[in-house]
């Protein structure tokens, strides 16, 4: 488009203003005043007195939040390679033909779209001993014998098993769409070729698909990191954080800090902790991402 | 081998559908049942008592009805907003253009969740606390979708827009004319992944809602659940209450819905 340029200037001014508006107020503006809150006992009512640099003193001696850290940490650890393979399992299955290919596809995407609550609270009716599905189809099978329960949330590592295996069933479907979609695009001439060769299934597998879904994967896998570092909500309503706050990751600790303890500021320096984790993981995600020459 | 993936492939089905089955059948036992085994909750009587009981007697259809509300203006004024940004990055030669693509690309780096905090001092300040507004208006930027929809006007070749620029058309008229229509299916599937966002969106609204008439579902179903002790019949019908119209939802889209997410992941 030829245009002179103040008028050039003056239109995409326009164009911009609906979303540099709403992204200046509620992204921008909200981060340098999250760092002014860090400098002060901020409560829920306003700011209280200067501290300087303590809340950042305080923030980095403090057991509880590199415990929640850790949390986080291991809900990371948990799920990255889990839903790797689970995604990539789930689209294999998915890609094959027959006549219940839609229906996987289907299935397997459905509980993405159910609310973080509703996933949460039947996940947790799931578990329950006496009465909750596991135990009752591990009874049927007679895995279980009829008078023992497993108690599953009373543990701590059961307890992530748990958090875990919810988390996978829930949100496996947007990872396991990429995958998909990039398996569908692999030429189907390289498989043909390869079987004239003499290849098997198995190699096929090791040999072409896998090293074509490398990139997808790659981003799946930083994009998971980044994702369970945010986790709150699913062990929130599971576990509350507990058995005795074995489970309870940094956001839950930020939200209890700043509402519950009434500590906005000291709440706010956790989460600029948070903060720095996740932008260099962004950072590393879209460096890797230009690395391979994406065009954006 | 054959029959083993096929075996694989129905057992990993049965553990997708397995809860939400689960979920249908428990929902129309009659509450307080004795449950001995498995078998039990998938052997009638059944009834809908308590879904008569759990709709009229409780805010739930009025959650629902605030999170479809929410996720409507935030999916369609997402929508616009982002397009009309992506639109300027794409095909007006302003000047600080790259400095404003990368503005635009630095939002990508702002994890929401680290700055909830000063968010709901900010919006406090606004008071926009408990408000349809507050629910609103700061989900509203998003640089994921700027950036999406950029790309896609980037596809679209010059020589179309210069042919309507000679009949003396303006940049709102390319915009409306001939951008917005040929990028129909990448603003539909924004639009859907936009509304399955907004419809899980749970911190958000956790911080800033605390009046029950404003609740969205993923709020309001911990506090209904949270009430029922002991019995399973009445959760259940919240829970299937609940993801009812989302899942009649994907059923209608699943296509724009795949195809945006494979779009997202590619470009994202």
């Amino acid at each position: 488009m030829k245009m002179k340029n103040w008028r050039a200037d003056a239109q995409a001014l326009l164009f911009l203003l609906p979303f540099l508006i709403v992204y200046g107020l509620f992204t921008i503006w909200p981060m340098f005043k999250g760092v002014e809150m860090t400098f002060y006992k901020w409560t829920l009512i306003r700011k209280m007195e200067f501290l300087g640099w303590d809340n950042y003193s305080k923030v980095l001696q403090d057991r509880e939040v590199w415990e929640a850290l850790g949390h986080s940490l291991i809900f990371v650890v948990l799920t990255t390679p889990t839903m790797l393979v689970l995604s990539i399992s789930l689209a294999l299955i998915a890609n094959r033909k027959s006549v219940l290919q839609k229906f996987y596809r289907s299935i397997f995407f459905i509980p993405s779209v159910l609310s973080v609550a509703v996933a949460s609270y039947l996940g947790l009716f799931v578990f329950q001993p006496y009465t909750g599905l596991v135990n009752s189809v591990l009874h049927l099978i007679h895995l279980l014998p009829g008078d023992t329960e497993i108690f599953w949330l009373t543990e701590t590592r059961l307890a992530w098993i748990v958090i875990t295996l919810i988390t996978l069933w829930w949100t496996v479907g947007f990872n396991f769409i990429l995958h998909l979609s990039a398996i569908q695009e692999i030429p189907d001439e390289i498989y043909e070729a390869a079987r004239l060769d003499g290849a098997g299934d198995r190699q096929m597998f090791w040999r072409i698909t896998l090293p074509y879904l490398a990139p997808i994967t790659k981003t799946i896998t930083m994009l998971q990191i980044i994702a369970s570092f945010k986790v709150f909500m699913q062990i929130y309503i599971v576990t509350g954080g507990g058995p005795l706050d074995s489970t309870r990751p940094i956001i839950q600790l930020i939200y209890q800090t700043g509402f519950k303890s009434n500590d906005l500021g000291y709440a706010a320096t956790m989460s600029y902790l948070l903060f720095v984790i996740l932008l260099v993981l962004s950072a590393l995600q879209y460096w890797m991402n230009n690395r391979k020459g994406a065009d954006m | 081998m054959k029959w083993f993936y096929r075996l694989v492939s129905l057992f990993m089905a049965v553990l997708f559908a397995g809860p939400l089955v689960w979920m249908l059948f428990v929902s129309v036992k009659e509450e307080g049942m004795k449950i001995i085994t498995v078998v039990d909750w998938f052997t009638p009587p059944y009834s809908l008592t308590v879904y008569q009981e759990i709709l009229s007697g409780t805010k739930l259809t009025n959650w629902i009805g605030n999170s479809l509300l929410v996720a409507v203006f935030v999916t369609v004024l997402t929508v616009a907003a982002a397009a009309l940004a992506g639109f300027a990055l794409s095909k007006i030669p302003f000047r600080y253009r790259t400095l404003m693509f990368f503005v635009v690309l630095a939002g990508l780096l702002i994890p929401g969740e680290a700055t909830i905090i000063p968010l709901y001092q900010v919006a406090k300040d606004m008071n926009l606390l408990n408000s349809y507004q507050g629910l609103i208006i700061p989900a509203l930027a998003s640089p994921v979708a700027v950036i999406v929809l950029k790309s896609f006007f980037d596809g679209i070749p010059n020589d179309l827009l210069e042919s309507v620029q000679i009949d003396g058309g303006g940049s709102w008229r390319i915009f409306m004319r001939i951008m917005l229509p040929l990028c129909r299916p990448a603003l539909a599937s924004m639009a859907i992944l936009t509304f399955i966002g907004s419809w899980n969106n749970f911190l958000w609204p956790f911080l800033s809602i605390t009046d029950d008439n404003l609740f969205t579902l993923p709020m309001g179903i911990p506090t209904l659940i949270s009430q029922y002790s002991e019995d399973y019949v009445k959760p259940m019908v919240v829970n299937a209450i609940a993801s009812i119209p989302i899942i009649v939802l994907f059923v209608i889209f699943e296509r724009q819905i795949v195809k945006g997410i494979s779009m997202s992941g590619i470009k994202g």
